[in-house]
């Protein structure tokens, strides 16, 4: 067979198997066996007895009460997984569609207020990537919401009947962003550019709105507010804002910020790599800059965040608390380590590659090596776990289950400490990337740098001291103590890039900015920046649904399905594993549909192929012809 | 042969989603089933309840998740060894059992000095014990500085709705008397 038709047909086959299987799942699991139509016809009754059968039959089906099924199980992988993983691709593709309009909406001001046309082409082209993943991102909505109906119906009705008051406003904001997403796309340079931005700052507003409604039916299943202790509502107000929601709206808003910035960096590295011309590389060299710079920035707060959300875990309940940091949960913070120790690194590396691109020698990039030392000795502390596995012969040895040197580096006291060091150090990578190739010119630089190092010194040495006093205090009086850590980390961010602003104007330059001219590697950096960003979102996900364990509605409704057990870490690392690769493999056919927008016309192409001897085809219209009576 | 760069990403995408993967393998796997209802016949001796009250702690309790036993320096909550000593005289005209069952079925009323008011109450989801384990665990506690006298007839003001507790609950000078609402804290 044709190969091409092949390939057209294979995508038309997989719909069919997925329609198939879909149709499978929602059959009732316990269905009566029917009664096989050629028995009955060997041995045809009687009329009459026949008659009385059917009428029987016909009685006894009429009598039958309605039993609400409470589950239904999706074939081969289960119910939990089907929803886990179409859960997550909805997610990420919303993460992805929430967040690309926040930067390129602020790209697209930019360009406005400085009148640089790069700007302009640099938001369309990220706009570029929404429309498709917006489809995508229904289609998985749509998904989730009738696998939910349909394998837990009783639970979705409930949550359905918590929240209906949402469900409206929820549909009327989504068609909304319909609106919002096509005319920002498709009016772009057929507005007035304030116009064209009301549209953007619209389309950010009204996807933030879908974000927090949806973010109110996920944070009540995981802290319940607003209902009695079986189930029944006393305040749908008090149902939203329940313990978890505001801080997973702030948590979210960051992370898709990090995350869209990560995909959109690694679609700037994918057309670089894959570019023809060395103005296309500068394009997308400077493009995958910037979605890098989005996602490192978006990143750096984002373990404070994460802190506020951990803080009203355990306010709302302390075992649930437990359960996430010394509990069942509490290895999935090692893995947790592992995946943020990586991104610090790469985003490092590609900030010190990047620092290649500028002309002449660059004296900063001496200090890399310091920054890089102090980079891994963080990561090795964050990473380090309380317990040890080890043999039983190691344990007697190291008399219980922590080392007795490194298992002081497993508590929280030092993860907190080597977290806020990370941070800082890679704020600072930044700063030394943003330098190069200036020198300060103000009369006051001297100064400057000294208050710089002054502020950024006094706080490392600030954090290190909480930590370190940390180990000295009570329980209670420890937990506070990371307040203060970021604070005065957040303290010096704020104050040392004020500092930096008014110390950089007027920079004399002493080498150009060589867009396009930076080693190939360096794309393949952003790439496993947005794998490692993916899979975090993922194992993420799977920590703040799971600490449920067996409850759907945690306290309140439990789980009494087959899946209510939690499964090891090892099973929910290989299911956060396909997901990302499916989640990949769509991406990769978005960029590769966005793509399709710069090749030339079939028509003009391939159909229409220049006479070399008549030249180019002319398709112009026809000069009217003039009138002749 | 020059690799195409479609290739090479591929490869890269599988790489480090296949690395994240494995270090998952590598930290320690343990299944969580939902709790069951611990069953429990009627002629259970006090020794034989504290067994399965350690149980229950250890695992459905979640107790063990935040208290320790053992150990000293800077605690999140209070540490149970010998914490039967303590129950006996802790709250004036309280048993050790009526001390236990108010710490666990109102767990605020009593807040030991230094610690915070943040243990839910143990008869409640989401941990939910039944009246039965909860006197297993009771039992478990009573070995940690004193010796088991529980037994699942024992009365103490939260499981029976009277005053007065059954002579099987052991010494209980006053345990008679209602635990103090609004203790100090």
């Amino acid at each position: 067979m044709n190969r091409r038709l092949l390939v057209l047909l294979g995508p038309v086959a997989a719909l069919v198997i997925v329609a198939g299987t879909a149709s499978a799942a929602s059959q009732p699991p316990a269905a009566e066996p029917a009664q096989a139509p050629s028995a009955a016809a060997s041995q045809p009754p009687p009329a009459a007895a026949a008659a009385a059968d059917a009428a029987a039959k016909a009685k006894q089906d009429q009598d039958k009460p309605y039993v609400e099924a409470q589950y239904r199980q999706f074939p081969v992988i289960g119910s939990r997984v089907a929803i886990w993983m179409v859960a997550q691709l909805h997610l990420l593709f919303a993460a992805f569609v929430l967040a690309v309009p926040i930067f390129a909406f602020i790209v697209e001001a930019i360009g406005y207020k400085t009148g640089d046309l790069r700007y302009d082409r640099l938001a369309h082209e990220f706009t570029k990537l929404l429309s498709v993943s917006f489809s995508l991102t229904a289609t998985f909505g749509a998904a989730l919401t009738f696998m939910l109906i349909i394998l837990y119906p009783k639970f979705t009705n409930y949550l359905m009947s918590v929240f209906s008051p949402t469900f409206l406003p929820y549909v009327l904001l989504f068609f909304f962003e319909a609106f919002f997403l096509y005319t920002y796309y498709y009016g772009w340079g057929k507005f007035h550019p304030l116009v064209h931005l009301g549209l953007g700052l619209g389309l950010n507003i009204v996807g933030t709105g879908i974000m927090l409604i949806a973010n109110a039916w996920l944070t009540f299943m995981m802290s319940p507010r607003g209902v009695s202790s079986t189930g029944a509502v006393l305040s749908v107000k008090d149902a939203i804002y329940n313990y978890t929601w505001m801080p997973i709206n702030v948590h979210r808003i960051i992370a898709n910020v990090a995350f869209g910035g990560s995909i959109a960096a690694a679609y700037a590295a994918f057309k670089f790599l894959n570019a023809t011309s060395d103005e296309e590389r500068a394009h997308y060299d400077w493009m995958g800059y910037i979605g890098n710079f989005v996602a490192i920035s978006a990143f750096l707060p984002l373990p404070f965040a994460g802190y506020w959300l951990a803080k009203e875990i355990y306010a709302y309940s302390q075992t649930l608390g437990l359960t996430m940091m010394g509990g069942a949960f509490s290895w999935l913070f090692i893995i947790q380590a592992v995946l943020i120790g990586n991104l610090f690194l790469a985003a490092n590396y590609y900030l010190w590659l990047g620092m290649g691109r500028v002309e002449g020698r660059q004296p900063l990039q001496r200090f890399i090596k310091y920054l890089l030392i102090g980079i891994t000795l963080c990561f090795m502390v964050w990473a380090t776990p309380r317990s040890i596995i080890a043999t039983v012969s190691e344990l007697r040895a190291m008399g219980g289950s922590s080392h007795p040197v490194l298992g002081y580096l497993g508590v929280m006291s030092a993860k907190n400490t080597a977290v806020n060091i990370l941070i800082l150090t890679t704020f600072m990578s930044f700063l030394l990337y943003r330098r190069t190739g200036k020198i300060a010119a103000v009369a006051w630089a001297k100064k400057g740098h000294a208050a710089q190092l002054t502020i950024f010194a006094a706080v490392a040495i600030f954090v290190v001291f909480l930590g370190v006093y940390g180990y000295f205090v009570e329980a209670t009086v420890r937990i506070k103590l990371s307040v203060p850590q970021v604070l005065s980390v957040l303290f010096a961010m704020v104050s040392i890039t004020v500092i930096d602003l008014f110390l950089f104007r007027g920079a004399t330059k002493t080498g150009e900015v060589r867009w396009g001219k930076i080693p190939p590697i360096s794309q393949y950096v952003l790439i496993f920046i947005a794998v490692t960003f993916t899979w975090l979102m993922g194992l993420m996900g799977y920590v703040r649904s799971g600490l449920r364990q067996h409850w759907h509605v945690y306290g309140v409704i439990r789980d009494q399905s087959v899946d209510a057990f939690t499964p090891t870490l090892g099973f929910a690392t290989k299911v956060v594993s396909v997901t990302v690769l499916l989640f990949f493999a769509l991406i990769g056919v978005v960029f590769w549909i966005a793509s399709l927008h710069d090749r030339p016309d079939f028509e003009r192409g391939a159909r229409f192929r220049p006479d070399p001897e008549k030249g180019p085809p002319n398709f112009a219209p026809a000069a009217p012809q003039p009138q002749v009576d | 042969m020059q690799v195409p760069h479609i290739v090479r990403i591929g490869a890269l995408v599988i790489a480090t989603t296949a690395f994240y993967g494995y270090v998952g393998q590598m930290v320690p796997q343990k299944e969580v089933q939902p709790p069951q209802e611990t069953a429990m016949g009627g002629d259970l001796t006090p020794a034989a309840m504290a067994k399965i009250g350690r149980q229950i702690m250890e695992t459905k309790g979640f107790c063990l998740t935040c208290h320790t036993i053992g150990k000293t320096g800077a605690l999140r909550f209070p540490d149970l060894a010998n914490v039967d000593v303590r129950a006996k005289t802790r709250v004036p005209g309280l048993s050790d059992i009526e001390y236990f069952a108010q710490s666990l079925y109102e767990p605020t009323a009593y807040i030991v000095e230094g610690f915070p008011p943040a243990m839910p109450p143990i008869n409640k989801p989401p941990i939910g014990l039944t009246d039965n384990e909860i006197l297993s665990v009771i039992a478990y506690l009573q070995t940690l500085g004193g010796t088991p006298t529980v037994t699942l007839q024992t009365k103490h003001h939260y499981n029976s709705g009277a005053a007065a507790p059954a002579p099987a609950a052991g010494p209980a000078p006053g345990a008679a008397a209602a635990p103090p609402k609004g203790a100090p804290q």
